[in-house]
């Protein structure tokens, strides 16, 4: 059988650039000319900007308080001794005492920091409704399967709202008072407890069910507030727009944290004769201690801070960024240092060649 | 009376001793098993100049017995072996271990070749002698096999395979090379005249020999990096990617928590990370394609399997957990003390997994990364389905915060700085071919590679006759009677000379390497 050129142009691969591997391709040169300078510039502009951030990060003032109750350690001892082993522990009020010699400045965020909380636990994050929580009127009587043990209360009523961690809600609660002279009253300083949630929470991911004659009460009919929970969900606060699911404390605490331990926001100090700080004077602060950690070792704090561009005091970007820029500039001599010196020999051998 | 000569033409390809000395430089050996006869598989080979007559010798083996190929066997081992005047005297016995042989004929110096014929091939392939045949051919520079059967084609391909840890390739044209083609590793098929048995039974198949040098040096050479670059870069990413969630295990009380929000997982080897790494399995080029022709040298480190081995492999994997700890631990030791700017919470279990995952280091094309990160974090997937998107209001959130951004950026720094510095320093250091070839692209391109294929002006090759074969015979008039007239006539013409020198080149040459060509030609 012979071969005609006809019936090979059948078999023919394409003769494209693709198929032929004759693309034009670039081949960068990592030369010295580009990979010195761009060690050295990237190493001092990191430099720069991790003095900037040190700096920025220093400039915040921030004041931290453990109120667990370890033995000795706070007025809070009581409380945390009462509240052992009972569940749930008995209603407490503990206090603790500081004073500013300086002006605290401001706006002054009060945040409350817990440890040892694994809310990153992956049985505990995926123990929520957020269909339920979205409010959705089907959903809120049909929990999802995934917030069980914590999706039907004792009498068989849906939970609202199910789940792990709805039902372990932080439920201290703190007040603030600022003696202005020495043996004088406490006054109590405005605690501004609106919008400590992302507004993308407590607009768009929660929201109540539709309200039946009025009343949010009757939306929830039929359902059971969460075992640990004194309260219903409805009456979380006396403020209409600030209860039901879109209780700011609920929202802030349903988004879980990262890592076992966090700070969650809890009010804003910035109204009246407080917007522009802390001014120097005794400070008292009302604990009703109800939150119970030390079964599991933890511990729970107060912190008063202020804020920059960066967030709250973060020492750790800024001397990240020192440290790597001085590595980059380390490393971008010994680069010169070993161009230099193997850069004749190059030549030499190009020379010969 | 002398009527009239034929003459069988039978070409060369064009090209085809360039590509072999190409070839041959490139460290591959070459063997020719081919069914003609010995006088016409030495004249092709010193046509494609597989035999030159620079060679030390050249090695006949034509024995009918097994003693008699054994014998010329060894004799051609000792004579290899005498060349490096190798002192200690060492008996040969009839069976050799392969180590001790190896280690002596490795190096051998100057050039030998080897021609065995069919039926001395059949007894060099038994069992207790193929090993030696397989040492001996393999210390000579250029084998040639001749009245070889296809089958024994096959059985040779198949010894070189057994024993000796090469990869082969055989290329052929005819249906006796099918066997051959199909027992090689790599089987090349030639279309052309004499049909498409060899096409179809092979794995490549062109129509010339020369395009067998690109083949290798271009396609196959770049086939092997990309594909061992290519590899190494799915490994690397994968591992990165899960020894970021072996991290997060110490600080999530080990619940198998993942880092990231689910979809990112779902499609993190469909589509973020399969552009780059297909795109770079696929276009890849080290040195641009002349060069690879230019330098056969390149060829190597396939060879050596030098691109993808234990120790790449553990580089690789060791490059994936250092980023794998940066890409966890940096985000950590910014967020264990991190809020917004708001003061709002930002070290939340969300807006960690949307840093960690922006922070890949571009292993994504951009683009369809945020697009789909925005869309999954859109209110309005979220309204469909609240409980599969509840990644709602992250995207903005997160993303908003100077923070986050110099994180990723930090991260990604620390993640490629090192690697161009091991890269800078090495090319400095020990550069190797590849390497210096890209840097001195601007350099004259005739370098001494090109020297070896004397592009002839020719447009075929033809095999001349290297020995004086039979014209003499035939005139001397031993076979046939020529008339005086008739032998007059011949002598007229400037041939004349031609028998001359013939006859002068008989009487000056050494002794024949050939021990057969001066029975008279039969048939």
């Amino acid at each position: 059988m012979t071969w005609s050129a006809t019936a090979r142009g059948a078999h023919q691969p394409d003769n494209t650039a693709f198929t032929q591997q004759r693309l034009p391709a670039w081949q960068p040169l990592l030369s010295a000319s580009i990979t010195l300078p761009l060690f050295f510039c990237a190493g001092l502009a990191f430099i720069g900007l991790g003095l900037g951030l040190y700096y920025s990060s220093n400039g915040i003032v921030e004041l931290e308080h453990d109120y667990t109750g370890d033995a000795g350690s706070s007025n809070c001892s009581v409380c945390a001794a009462e509240g052992q082993g009972r569940a749930p522990p008995p209603p407490c009020s503990c206090a603790w005492y500081f004073s500013l010699h300086e002006l605290f400045p401001g706006p002054v965020y009060l945040y409350y920091e817990l440890s040892s909380f694994y809310q990153n636990n992956r049985r505990y994050g995926v123990s929520r409704d957020d269909a339920q929580l979205s409010g959705l009127p089907s959903a809120l009587r049909q929990p999802a399967n995934e917030c069980a043990p914590y999706q039907r209360s004792a009498t068989g009523l849906p939970i609202a709202p199910c789940g792990a961690i709805a039902n372990s809600l932080f439920n201290d609660t703190f007040s603030l008072w600022h003696q202005h002279q020495p043996a004088g009253p406490y006054v109590e300083v405005p605690l501004d407890r609106a919008a400590i949630a992302w507004w993308t929470d407590y607009h768009v991911k929660f929201r109540n069910p539709p309200l039946v004659n009025g009343s949010l009460a009757l939306a929830f009919r039929g359902t059971a507030p969460p075992p640990n929970w004194p309260r219903p969900v409805y009456e979380l606060s006396a403020d209409p727009n600030n209860t039901g699911f879109v209780n700011q404390d609920f929202v802030v605490w349903m988004r879980t944290a990262a890592l076992p331990t966090f700070r969650k926001l809890y009010a804003r100090i910035r109204q009246g004769d407080y917007s522009a700080g802390l001014p120097r004077g005794a400070y008292r602060v009302n604990i009703s201690y109800n939150y119970p950690v030390r079964a599991f070792g933890g511990h729970k704090l107060l912190i008063f801070s202020n804020i920059s561009w960066m967030g709250g005091k973060n020492p750790f970007l800024g001397i990240a960024y020192l440290v790597v820029g001085a590595l980059c500039i380390l490393v971008g001599f010994a680069m010169l240092v070993v161009y230099i010196r193997y850069q004749d020999q190059t030549d030499d051998d190009d020379d010969d060649e | 009376m002398l009527l009239g000569a034929t003459a069988i033409e039978d070409k060369l390809q064009q090209g085809v001793p360039e590509t072999i000395a190409l070839l041959t430089l490139a460290n591959i050996k070459i063997w020719v098993l081919t069914g003609d006869k010995q006088e016409t598989a030495v004249n092709i080979g010193y046509s494609c100049k597989m035999l030159t007559d620079d060679m030390t010798e050249v090695f006949i083996v034509t024995g009918h017995t097994v003693l008699e190929v054994r014998e010329e066997l060894r004799k051609a081992r000792e004579k290899m072996v005498d060349s490096r005047t190798v002192g200690n005297g060492f008996t040969y016995q009839e069976k050799l271990s392969s180590s001790k042989l190896t280690s002596v004929l490795e190096a051998v110096a100057g050039e030998y070749a080897l021609v065995i014929n069919g039926h001395s091939l059949a007894h060099a392939l038994e069992a207790d002698m193929e090993l030696e045949f397989l040492e001996t051919a393999c210390a000579c520079k250029a084998v040639i096999c001749c009245r070889v059967t296809p089958l024994q084609k096959a059985q040779v391909v198949e010894l070189v395979k057994k024993y000796k840890k090469a990869v082969t390739l055989a290329i052929g044209d005819g249906a006796n090379d099918v066997s051959m083609i199909k027992t090689a590793h790599i089987g090349v098929g030639i279309s052309g005249q004499e049909g498409i048995q060899a096409v179809l039974a092979s794995d490549y198949s062109f129509s010339q020999f020369k395009f067998l040098q690109r083949l290798l040096l271009v396609h196959g050479r770049w086939s092997y990096l990309r594909m061992c670059k290519f590899l190494c870069y799915f490994f690397y990413k994968n591992f990165a990617f899960t020894m970021v969630h072996f991290w997060f295990g110490f600080f999530c009380g080990f619940s198998a928590q993942t880092v990231y929000d689910q979809y990112f997982i779902t499609l993190y080897n469909i589509v973020y990370t399969s552009l780059p790494v297909l795109a770079m399995g696929v276009f890849d080029q080290d040195v641009p394609e002349q060069r690879s022709m230019e330098y056969p040298k390149l060829y190597e480190p396939g060879q050596l399997n030098l691109l993808f081995n234990k120790r790449e492999f553990f580089i690789c994997i060791a490059q994936g957990i250092y980023t794998s700890v940066l890409m966890f631990f940096i985000p950590y030791g910014v967020f264990a003390e991190a809020t917004r700017d708001d003061g709002t919470q930002l070290a939340d279990y969300q807006s960690f997994a949307v840093t960690v995952a922006t922070s890949w280091p571009s292993l994504q094309p951009l683009a369809v990364y945020f697009a789909i990160l925005f869309a999954m974090h859109s209110n309005g997937l979220f309204d469909m389905f609240p409980n599969q998107f509840r990644f709602v209001g992250n995207a903005q959130n997160t993303l908003a915060q100077p923070t986050v951004w110099l994180t990723i950026a930090l991260t990604t720094v620390v993640c490629v700085m090192p690697v161009v510095a091991f890269r800078f320093l090495r090319l400095s250091l020990k550069p190797d071919l590849s390497d210096t070839l890209v840097r001195k692209k601007q350099k004259a391109q005739h370098r001494c590679m090109r020297r070896v294929g004397r592009t002839g002006s020719r447009r075929s090759g033809y095999a001349f006759s290297h020995q004086e074969g039979f014209g003499e015979l035939i005139m001397s008039g031993k076979n046939m009677r020529l008339s005086s007239l008739a032998l007059s006539g011949f002598t007229a013409r400037s041939s004349s000379s031609w028998i001359e020198s013939l006859r002068r080149k008989k009487s000056d040459s050494a002794s024949s390497p050939s021990g057969g060509t001066d029975k008279p030609l039969k048939g």
